[in-house]
């Protein structure tokens, strides 16, 4: 799997609207896709109906692809956005359902999972913000250098490289990682 | 060089990093037709893409028909009250003014499907 490989893959999807080519992507990084939206929002189903959208985003601006870093760069960053629109509009959905005086019990429904599925990294994810957990999540899981993650979040080098410290550092405040090795 | 020395140092990773690397990986997911999926779902959505165009040119042109046809009827009413001198008078200046129209007509609309092919 190369960067060149996925470059060409990209024109012929991009020229001739060759969606067997872009099935070829979609089948290379879906995992990593997969992956990153179910670190971030704690729910397989939810992960897996982002994924999609996803990749049904990334065919649509495919053009605005230019070549300049990995692919995979730029699909997590229309995973990251498709994540955080999600996120917006159950926000607003819950928002509406509150004001008309239901309880907006969905997302903390869809989120949390049941105790025996929580792992030493789920706990390790909850102590982050969203922000830290997605580029932590881009950084140590998915092995994006800090250039790709700074173009994937729209953050300067700086900031993402302060976002990761602080992860960190909350990490190690909260648990003894070396305690979770084989976690 | 500062660049390569940037990317250098972002490479040398302590042991917190490694451990966090190997606390953060995950099993690979499997694809389980989700690439098979989506490629279904992206060609349906240009075919339903493709149709749209034409279906509105037919529903659109099925509904200015009628309306269409009595601004002809009136367009032919009005003719009458064309002095005749005046159309003989052009018709004899170009003598295949109908055929130009009717050519005229084509070509736009060849032209418009063309781009809609190529579309």
């Amino acid at each position: 799997m190369t960067a060149s490989e996925d470059r060409d893959l990209v024109a012929r999807a991009v020229s001739g609207q060759d969606t067997a080519a872009f099935g070829e992507l979609v089948r290379r990084h879906q995992s990593h896709v997969r992956n990153f939206l179910r670190k971030l929002a704690g729910d397989y189903t939810l992960a897996d109906d982002l994924a999609q959208d996803c990749f049904m985003h990334a065919w649509d601006k495919l053009q605005t692809y230019s070549g300049r870093g990995s692919f995979i760069g730029w699909l997590l960053k229309v995973a990251y956005t498709t994540f955080l629109q999600s996120k917006r509009k159950s926000k607003r959905y819950a928002e509406i359902l509150e004001s008309a005086g239901r309880v907006a019990d969905q997302e903390s429904r869809s989120t949390v999972l049941p105790v025996d599925e929580i792992t030493d990294l789920d706990k390790f994810l909850s102590v982050l913000t969203e922000e830290e957990r997605a580029i932590m999540v881009m950084s140590y899981a998915c092995g994006l250098s800090h250039r790709e993650i700074g173009d994937a979040t729209d953050m300067p080098i700086g900031t993402v490289k302060s976002v990761i410290f602080r992860g960190k550092e909350k990490i190690r405040n909260s648990f003894d990682i070396k305690d979770h090795q084989h976690g | 060089m500062i660049s390569k020395i940037i990317n250098m140092a972002e490479r040398i990773k302590d042991a917190e990093d490694r451990l966090l690397e190997s606390l953060f990986e995950s099993a690979p997911v499997v694809d389980d037709g989700f690439s098979v999926n989506i490629v279904r779902k992206i060609n349906r959505r240009l075919w339903v893409r493709r149709l749209t165009l034409p279906t509105a040119a037919l529903i659109g042109g099925a509904i200015a028909f009628k309306p269409l046809a009595g601004l002809t009827a009136a367009l032919s009413n009005l003719s009458v009250l064309i002095p005749q001198d005046l159309i003989s008078g052009a018709a004899s200046s170009i003598p295949q003014l109908q055929t130009v129209v009717l050519g005229a007509i084509l070509l736009a609309v060849g032209l418009f499907s063309v781009r809609m092919l190529e579309e």
